[in-house]
């Protein structure tokens, strides 16, 4: 233990005054295991429709597609709009895919890419954000350094807050990975006499294709 | 940049700071922008159902759970932190945790260090420490940017360069990067904010270490926040092969579900949004297989004063979650900018923290520079008191008899007068009678432009004048009516 921390500690609880720390951790840490929510915001009657409405009013670009099988296409249809070539850096975990006439790389991203393609882990319709893991293959770079980020958002996996994201993530992974990122549209910037510029660090564009209905 | 105050020049720079035509031009133009994003989160807040006092309710309550336990919630971040891969070290004061920070670059061999903005840095001067071992720190955060490269601190703490106009930036920016400065307006904020891009790109890639604040510490998952627009923070805690968390010790939230209540306050306080763009949680550092993320991660937690507030008047404070609201609706703020505080945390807030981190006879006039309007307290939302914290600042300093002879001696006959109701109502007549004789009459009315007993008080300003009868008799007047 060092100087520091004891030195802290000690004036911690000669402040609280409280005495015995072992009993408050055990009731403590048992209170974890329930952690209750705080007040809810009203439930939206149709998630789709408000992550849609929010995501647009963050500035992403939607796109809606009936089955996996149209992604591809609706990927080229909007590279092509672009003017984008028919190629991106992928997350691994699509790799499985048929990406038809797109040349795809899967990996973490480099400085060179100039688009990225991820699904995400879920997505939240009160604040329209993407909730993103990072997992081997899911390498957060690629929804980081490309200019423009492509995501798609299978609609079953929209819920409505960051708590029941929460919740998925606890059912379905029961830790946390290194990194958990939630996204809400384009980087942007204020910093300059309060203007606000897209594309400061981060993604200049982001492309959501929301699949199934 | 350093972790010096200047706390202590805090009228005399007031008295610049009113002078300074272009400052004044820059805050004009930035308050209403503040208040009015401010307004537009609550509208939104309302909108989903929820109710601001509600919402407060249940954020002070969480914030002050935490304190209740503080010792305890460090240790079980701590150890979860620990077991999800992380270090975690100790710093009683700004300068260890800059030490702290200065020997582990030494150690692991680092040339450069990117930066997402972190207050504590600010506190520990940090940047200096870093550059007089020979390391290079680049701020990213692009406010943190171009008040680095105008070699100043921050001036608020979500806005850093609030108080710098365009034609500033573009005159920072044309020298760092060795190109003839334009003439710029609104319309090429895109260009320039592109071209800082371009620049911290580099860096970003460059980097062997990088160092974050954390806005919350969860402590069920040993896990730092971090909430930013830019992206500047995920590169930070992505790239570079050595994460480090500088942080303060009374960041800690319990939960995930805790969390996730912040974050419904935390953004639209600050800037209005409903959420940031940016909200990580990260948990120890890359795991096996992972393709990306840091090797190593480090937190720094800082007391730097800290912990001398538990348990006392001052506690409440430490609630703070750093959003800025409090001085975006501070008309003293608003008059003078963030630097006039002369320390790390400027405004209502600034306001407490300077004198109770870095000493009472440190910033003696900061509790006073105060309308008494509450605006911060109103729109505070994890219910800070913050006009209580002042007067109480202002109590402890004339305990300790801090205040000037001549302050306490008024104090001190006052307190007799209000104690004597005859002597008191005799002076109040006189007083009145006095005063209204001094006023003079000009095409714009009666006024005292000139009040010999406090000048300060006329120095910029007339004071009007009054009936000439004090209360009393008035009301005894009217009453005979
Ligand atoms: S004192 Fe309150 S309003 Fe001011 S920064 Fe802290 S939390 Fe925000």
């Amino acid at each position: 233990m060092s100087d520091a921390r004891a030195a802290i500690f000690g004036q911690l609880r000669a402040g609280l005054g409280k005495g015995d720390a072992t009993a408050r951790r055990a009731a403590l840490e048992a209170a974890l295991a329930q952690p209750p929510r705080g007040p809810q915001p009203q439930r939206p009657a149709d998630l789709a429709a408000r992550f849609r409405g929010r995501a647009e009013a963050l500035s992403s670009t939607v796109d809606a597609v009936a089955a996996r099988a149209d992604v591809p296409a609706a990927v080229l249809r909007y590279l092509g709009a672009r003017g984008l070539p028919p190629q991106a850096v992928a997350t691994p975990e699509l790799a499985g895919a048929d990406w038809g006439a797109l040349s795809l790389r899967f990996a973490a991203a480099v400085d060179a890419d100039s688009v990225g393609i991820s699904g995400c882990f879920c997505a939240i319709a009160e604040t329209g954000s993407l909730m993103l893991l990072s997992a081997p293959e899911t390498p957060a770079t690629v929804s980081l350094l490309p200019e423009t980020h492509i995501a798609l958002v299978d609609v079953h996996r929209i819920v409505p807050t960051m708590e029941d994201a929460f919740a998925l993530l606890r059912t379905e992974r029961g830790r946390l990975p290194r990194a958990v990122n939630f996204v809400s549209g384009p980087s942007r910037t204020g910093d300059i006499e309060q203007t606000i510029v897209l594309g400061a660090h981060g993604p200049r564009h982001v492309h959501l294709i929301l699949i199934g209905s | 940049m350093s972790g010096a105050s200047q706390a202590m020049h805090f009228k005399a720079r007031a008295g610049d700071k009113l002078a300074d035509r272009i400052l004044q031009g820059a805050l004009k133009k930035a308050q209403p922008l503040f208040t009015a994003k401010r307004r537009k989160g609550m509208a939104s807040l309302a909108a989903d159902g929820l109710d601001f006092a509600a919402m407060r309710a249940a954020a002070q309550a969480i914030r002050q759970r935490v304190l209740d336990d503080l010792d305890v919630w460090l240790e079980i971040f701590e150890a979860r932190a620990v077991a999800a891969g992380a270090e975690v070290l100790w710093a009683r004061d700004g300068a260890e945790a800059a030490r702290l920070i200065v020997e582990l670059a030494q150690r692991e061999g680092v040339r450069t260090v990117t930066k997402s903005k972190s207050m504590l840095s600010e506190e520990a001067g940090l940047n200096a420490a870093l550059t007089a071992a020979g390391i290079r720190p680049v701020e990213t955060d692009l406010g943190e940017y171009i008040v680095q490269l105008a070699q100043e601190p921050p001036s608020h703490i979500i806005a850093p360069a609030v108080h710098k106009t365009i034609a500033q930036v573009e005159a920072l920016f044309a020298e760092a990067h060795g190109r003839p400065q334009l003439a710029r307006t609104s319309a090429d904020i895109p260009k320039m904010a592109d071209e800082a891009r371009q620049v911290l790109r580099r860096d970003f890639l460059a980097a062997d270490m990088g160092i974050s604040g954390a806005n919350f510490l969860i402590a069920e998952t040993g896990s730092a926040a971090l909430v930013t627009n830019e992206g500047n923070g995920r590169m930070v805690t992505t790239l570079p092969r050595l994460h480090v968390v500088l942080t303060g010790i009374e960041k800690i939230v319990p939960t995930l579900e805790d969390f996730a209540t912040l974050m419904r306050l935390l953004p639209r306080s600050a800037t209005g949004q409903d959420i940031s763009n940016y909200v990580s949680l990260l948990t120890g550092s890359r795991r096996d297989g992972d393709l990306d993320g840091p090797q190593k991660t480090v937190f720094v937690l800082v007391d730097n004063g800290r912990a001398g507030l538990l348990g006392g008047a001052f506690e409440p404070m430490l609630r703070c979650i750093r959003c800025g609201a409090c001085m975006n609706h501070c008309p003293v703020y608003f008059a003078l900018g963030g630097h006039a505080y002369g320390w790390v945390y400027p405004g209502p807030m600034g306001s407490v923290l300077t004198p109770l981190y870095t000493g009472l006879e440190n910033a003696l006039d900061l509790p006073h520079a105060s309308t008494g309007c509450n605006q911060c307290g109103s729109v505070c939302p994890v219910g800070i008191p913050l006009p209580d914290l002042l007067h109480g600042l202002r109590e402890a300093q004339n305990a300790r008899g801090l205040r000037p002879p001549g302050e306490r001696l008024t104090m001190r006959l006052w307190g007799w007068l209000a104690r004597h109701p005859r002597s008191y109502r005799l002076l109040i007549r006189l007083a009145a009678r006095y005063l209204h004789w001094l006023g003079d009459d000009d095409a714009a009315g009666r006024r005292i432009r000139i009040f010999g007993l406090a000048p300060a008080w006329t120095a910029g300003r007339d004071l009007p004048v009054g009936p000439g009868r004090s209360f009393f008799e008035q009301y005894a007047a009217r009453k005979r009516d």
